[in-house]
Order: structure tokens, then C-alpha cells, then sequence
């Protein structure tokens, strides 16, 4: 008898761990990876717009930290247990050409109409003729401040580099952090060099960079270097151990002033602190008589994977994907600015602020995402400013070799930069 | 009866068909991937020993070496504070002191814990504003010992060792204290009545014939600082920073030959080529400590 009992625990047992995965591979799923966390709520209200179109379909939402997100997939897509669907990344950049050419990524069907596209997003999906993906975000990086905090000690947003440090002075005598960092995670550093570039050394001194007319080893790309290893004592102590969590909720509860972020922060923020006010400003120019400049850039793209289980579904999705309805789920839930025309955006302040500075004021010549210097390796972003960065605030390596730095990688593989 | 060869051979079958697909098959794997260059994805590209030449004399020979000089660091310190600590308390449990009981399970505990809740936890713990560990030292007056612990290169790796320390070490009260209890009470007793003193008994006695236990201990832990990742990985990340200070031969490894951010070389042939530097220094040690466990059962 007690043996008999103990059969039919384990039958039941085996019995119950088999349902969730008959469930889990049922054919009206579509699985979609993300390194976007935040997007969970985007999906569910997508899974509810096509139910109501009549599509029966669930779909499965998973994110995946970002650091770790492109070597997930990449594993998962050469072992075909991959989702049916991706964030990808964009063009030109290595991660997304070679999943293309080894047709890990798949080309859009025809019905996904792409029609409405600006030509920018376009160009960061389409290889060799073929559009392969659905352009999901633009998005703006800058410094976002806490605006209650900013009233209360009278400070405007800086004309100059210079009012932007005297602003960091007064609330750090006020007992307030000015700048919450993100040390630990390389790829915050890696963006906040890049957004401060846009400003300080301007569109066309990268451009000059680009063409070969001027190098790293430039004093202005040093001064920028310098700049930044000046202003990290306004940032909070013990800043190289800080991560992206531990940023949104300093800056989300009041604990820092300004965070150097991109808009896709303000949803985290607000979550956490319903309450909380905040503006943005892009990065000051070092002198009252040039302009600023916001960097901006094609997020990437929703993308169909070779292990799609339910293709059909799947291209429903990417339609969907492609249409204004889409747009306007997606940035009211995350307060990021939809790739999709005909979006209706959210009616909030920041939100119009953010759309102003992509519209007008972004940067057309830019060296981190979306730019030529991070198409190869050694790239300047990951093998550079990332490392580099966290070394010069360590106090490992100075301005000049960190600029020294960048110079000899990219002049190992970019021609223009050869000569020099 | 004997068992005929035959029927041995049918029992240990399934045993074996999986020992090869699971390990020798991607050890011989390995090493053929190591004398390739492959993104993960496309055609191999033979390039014979050019990932070794990298790895001993080329671009990845600064990274290379800083992880092995880490492992061997984490060995050293690990093996000394684990063994050490545990063979001290594991002689306090021995003594029958009050409570002992409770605080062979208490020591436990932590090693029951996932490794992946470990570094959660301690990434709570070590959070240099909010972080219980610097929030006591700002409690009772100490504010220069609140250090951001994962954020200095020179304390990183010691600080994930430490938590290493922590969770590992009932592991090893345990075993070390059943080595102790095995050695026979006439013998400690017959060294007290002869006159010595506490010292020479550990000394003389408890320690030499526990001796082969701990050398066994020794051996594993080399193998197993050798293969260590999961800690770095959960408090950390693969990237390993700040500035390389935590990365290990795991890490490198995984960073190599799967990518992600922060991965200075995307190649699952030099990452196979690291594999195979892993296996060379850890395979004769294993092979040491199988023919040490032969010697032993020998010799009984």
C-alpha cells in the first residue's frame, strides 16, 4: 500500500512538471526577449488590443539584463531555443549584420507595412534591400534634474559647463548629491561621455573627427576627458559600486539632484515616485556662445528571430507593431518617444521637452550609438570609454591616456584615423 | 558468484553514454574549437594554435594572465581561511561546548543557500549608501571602514571572497569535524595523562591524523578556485569590473566566447582556447588527488 501511495506522488509530481511546459509551447504563443524590463506592461496591453481585434494570442514577455542580453541571444538563436521575436540592435553594428548574414534574424514579410518610416529609422534596420525589423524607440540622453530640488535652492538650468558645476557646488554645500552616477555599469560612463561630447565638442568637431581632419589625441577631446574627471566629486560617495537600480531609486526618492540618463529612466522613476518632478536639459556647452546639443538615436528594432515556433502569430505582432496604435501604447506606458509616426504622445511637460530636443536640437554627428567609431573592434564604446572611463575615475589612467587610449584602438582599424 | 564482464559492462552503460555526451564529447569539443577562430555564428575559420599564441604572447595576454593571477589569489586566500577557520571550529564543536549542536547547524545554514540569492543578498549588504555592513560602521562611529566594497579595484575581489568564505565554510566544519571525531579518544587521552597540554594535542595528534583529510580538502578547493565563476557572476557581473580587478578564468571564458557588453574579444575558439588552459592546470591535480584516494584504499 505505501508503495503504491508513493508511485502516485511521483506520477503526480512528473505529472505537474510536464503542464506548465505543454502550456508554455502552446501554438498561441508568441515569446518576445527584451533587455527592457519596463516594457512588460507595453506587451500586455498589446495582448489585450489584438484580442479585442480578434487574434487569439498570449504573449510571453521576458527581459534579460542588459549586459548580458546580446550574448543570450546569440546562444540562444545558434541552439534554436530562442524566442520568436527580439529587441535587436541597430545598423550599421556588428551584433545585428552578422545575425543577419547567418539569417539568425529574419526578413520582415511584405504585409508589415513600413511605409510611414522616416528614412533614419529605415536605414537602421535595412541590409542589402531588406528591412529587418520594426524600429521601436528613439531615444534622447541628457541630464534630468529633479525640479523641486533645483527651486529650492533658486538654480536654473546651465547656460555653460561652468554654471552647470557652480549649480553642483551650492547643493553640494546644501548637503545635496548633484549628480547620482551609476559607476559599476561601464556602459552609463560610456553614454555620458558621449552626450556630454555632442555639446562640448560639438557636431563639427566630430564630423572633423570622423573625416580624419582631427584626432583623439586633439586638447579638446583631452579638455572633455578632463572635464569629466573634475566633476566626479559631485558625485555620491562610493560611486564605482553603484548600479542602474541603485541610481533610479536615489534619483526617484530625492536622494541626488541630476542623473546623466536617457529618457527611458522616467518611467522607473515615476513608478517609484509618483510624486516626483523632473526636468531635463541637455549637457551645457563649455561657452555661452555655442549651442547645445542633445544626443539622440534609433533605439532598435522588433525583430524576428530563425527559432519563431509560431511565424503566422508573430508577423501579426509585427504588423501590429508597425502601426500608430502601437506607437501610442507604447509611449504612454514608457514616456519614450515611439519610432512609429502618427504615435499619440503622452500630454506631460518632460515628455514635450524631450520630443523638442529630438525635433530641433539633436546632434547630427554623434561617436557612440549609431555612429561609425562602434562598428568594429576594438569599438570606442565597449573597449574604450567604458573601461576607460571607470579607469580614469579610479584614478588609474589620466585624461591623456585615456585619450591616448582611444587613439591607438581606433586608429588600428579606421582609416582616416590612421595617419595621424 | 562472479559477475561475468557482459553484465558489468551493461551496467555501467548508461553511466557512460552520458559521461560522453556530457563531458567527453565537448572536451574533445573544446580542443578542436580552440585551434578555430567562430564568432558563434557561420563558417569556422581554422587558424591552428594562433588563439594560443593570443593568449600567451598576443593581445589577450594582459587579460589572460590578470584572471589567472586571480584564481591562484583566490585560492591561496580561500583555502587558508576555509581550512583554517573550519579546522578551528570544527575543534570547538569536537570539545562538546555548550550549544555546539545549534551551531553545527547555524554554520550550515549559508551553504544551503542558492549562490544566485548569495550575491543578491550581498549586493544588498555591500550597497555603499544604504548597505547593512556600512551602515553599521556609520552606527557605531567607524565612517572610514564604510568602503564602496565592489566599487575599489583593490577590495573588490577581496570582498567576494570573503562572502565566499562565508557561505562556504559549514561545508567544511562538517567534514573537517567528522575527521577529528575519527580520531580515537584513547589517544588524546593517553597525550593528556603523559602530561601534554591542549597545544601538543592538536599538534601532535589531531592534526596529523586529520591530515589526509585536509590535503584532499586542498585539492578541491584548487579545482574548485579554478572553476569559479557563479559568485562573480551573481555579484558582479561578467564584465567583471571594476577594471578586470574581480575577473577569473570563468568570467573571461564566458565573456570571451559568448560577448555581451564589455567583452574585449568576441570568439568562442579563444574562448574554447581558455577552456583548454583550464583543463591543463586543473586536470593533473585531479588526476593527483584520484591517485592519492588508490594510495589510500591500498593501504587499508
Amino acid at each position: 500500500m505505501k508503495k503504491f501511495i508513493l508511485l502516485l506522488i511521483v506520477l503526480v509530481l512528473i505529472v505537474t512538471m510536464l503542464v506548465p511546459s505543454v502550456l508554455a509551447e502552446s501554438k498561441n504563443t508568441v515569446t518576445i526577449w527584451s533587455w527592457r524590463g519596463q516594457d512588460a506592461e507595453v506587451w500586455q496591453k498589446v495582448e489585450n488590443e489584438m484580442k479585442k481585434q480578434g487574434v487569439d494570442i498570449k504573449i510571453e514577455f521576458t527581459p534579460v539584463m542588459q549586459t548580458e542580453y546580446d550574448s543570450k541571444v546569440n546562444l540562444s538563436l545558434q541552439t534554436m531555443t530562442g524566442p520568436d521575436l527580439v529587441y535587436s540592435r541597430r545598423l550599421p553594428g556588428g551584433y545585428m549584420q552578422t545575425l543577419i548574414e547567418n539569417s539568425l534574424y529574419l526578413p520582415l514579410n511584405e504585409k508589415i507595412d513600413l511605409s510611414n518610416f522616416p528614412q533614419a529609422a529605415l536605414n537602421s534596420v535595412t541590409y542589402n534591400g531588406k528591412a529587418y525589423g520594426v524600429p521601436f524607440a528613439v531615444q534622447v540622453v541628457g541630464i534630468f534634474y529633479n525640479k523641486d530640488i533645483y527651486a529650492k535652492y533658486n538654480l536654473s538650468i546651465p547656460k555653460t559647463w561652468d554654471e552647470l558645476v557652480s549649480n553642483a557646488e551650492v547643493l553640494q554645500k546644501n548637503g545635496i548629491t548633484p549628480f547620482f552616477v551609476a559607476g559599476k555599469e561601464a556602459w552609463i560612463l560610456n553614454m555620458q561621455h558621449a552626450m556630454c561630447g555632442v555639446s562640448i565638442l560639438g557636431p563639427e568637431w566630430i564630423k572633423d573627427l570622423t573625416e580624419g581632419k582631427t584626432n583623439f589625441l586633439d586638447p579638446k577631446w583631452i579638455d572633455l576627458n578632463r572635464k569629466l574627471n573634475d566633476l566626479k566629486k559631485y558625485y555620491q560617495d562610493g560611486f564605482m559600486a553603484n548600479s542602474n537600480p541603485d541610481q533610479d531609486a536615489a534619483f526617484a526618492f530625492g536622494q541626488s539632484a541630476m542623473v546623466f540618463f536617457g529618457i527611458w529612466g522616467y518611467q522607473n522613476w515615476k513608478t517609484f515616485n509618483p510624486d516626483i518632478n523632473v526636468g531635463y536639459f541637455m549637457v551645457p556647452p563649455a561657452r555661452a556662445d555655442q549651442k547645445p546639443y542633445a544626443y539622440t538615436y534609433m533605439d532598435g528594432a522588433i525583430a524576428m528571430t530563425s527559432s519563431v515556433k509560431n511565424k503566422e502569430l508573430a508577423n501579426k505582432v509585427l504588423e501590429f507593431v508597425a502601426t500608430p496604435k502601437f506607437g501610442t501604447i507604447f509611449s504612454n506606458v514608457t514616456f519614450n518617444i515611439s519610432a512609429v509616426p502618427g504615435a499619440e504622445t503622452p500630454d506631460d511637460p518632460l515628455f514635450k521637452i524631450v520630443v523638442d530636443a529630438y525635433n530641433n536640437h539633436a546632434s547630427p554627428y554623434v561617436y557612440w550609438v549609431g555612429s561609425v567609431f562602434t562598428t568594429q573592434k576594438p569599438s570606442l564604446g565597449e573597449d574604450v570609454l567604458s573601461p576607460g572611463m571607470q579607469a580614469m575615475y579610479l584614478g588609474k589612467i589620466t585624461p591623456e591616456e585615456l585619450a591616448k587610449m582611444a587613439q591607438d584602438a581606433i586608429s588600428q582599424w579606421y582609416v582616416p584615423l590612421m595617419k595621424k | 558468484m562472479k559477475l561475468k564482464q557482459g553484465h558489468l559492462a551493461i551496467f555501467i552503460l548508461p553511466a557512460m553514454i552520458l559521461y560522453t555526451i556530457f563531458i567527453i564529447y565537448p572536451l574533445i569539443s573544446s580542443l578542436f574549437l580552440s585551434l578555430y577562430s567562430w564568432s558563434g555564428v557561420g563558417e569556422k575559420i581554422f587558424i591552428g594554435f594562433k588563439n594560443f599564441q593570443e593568449i600567451f604572447n598576443g593581445f589577450f595576454r594582459k587579460e589572460f594572465f590578470n584572471a589567472l593571477f586571480h584564481n591562484l589569489y583566490f585560492f591561496i586566500v580561500v583555502t587558508t581561511l576555509e581550512l583554517g577557520l573550519g579546522f578551528f571550529i570544527a575543534l570547538m564543536l569536537a570539545t562538546k561546548i555548550k550549544g555546539s549542536r545549534v551551531f553545527k547547524v547555524v554554520t550550515y545554514i549559508p551553504n544551503a543557500i542558492p549562490i544566485v540569492l548569495v550575491g543578491f543578498m550581498w549586493g544588498l549588504f555591500l550597497n555603499p549608501q544604504v548597505g547593512l555592513i556600512n551602515q553599521t560602521f556609520r552606527a557605531l562611529g567607524l565612517d572610514s571602514l564604510a568602503q564602496p566594497w565592489l566599487g575599489d579595484p583593490n577590495l573588490a575581489l577581496s570582498t567576494i571572497m570573503l562572502v565566499n568564505v562565508w557561505r562556504n565554510l559549514g561545508f567544511y566544519v562538517l567534514v573537517l569535524f567528522a575527521a577529528i571525531l575519527n580520531v580515537s579518544p584513547d589517544l588524546i587521552d593517553a597525550a593528556y595523562i603523559d602530561g601534554a597540554n591542549n597545544w601538543k594535542v592538536i599538534w601532535h595528534i589531531i592534526f596529523p591524523l586529520t591530515f589526509s583529510t585536509i590535503r584532499t580538502l586542498i585539492i578541491l578547493l584548487f579545482i574548485w578556485s579554478f572553476n569559479t565563476f557563479d559568485i562573480i557572476y551573481s555579484l558582479i557581473g561578467v564584465q567583471a569590473g571594476p577594471i578586470r580587478s574581480t575577473d577569473v578564468l570563468g568570467t573571461l571564458f564566458y565573456r570571451t566566447a559568448f560577448g555581451g557588453l564589455g567583452s574585449s574579444a568576441t570568439d568562442m575558439g579563444l574562448g574554447a582556447a581558455v577552456t583548454v588552459c583550464i583543463f591543463s592546470i586543473v586536470m593533473p591535480v585531479s588526476v593527483l588527488y584520484v591517485y592519492l584516494i588508490e594510495k589510500k584504499k591500498r593501504s587499508i
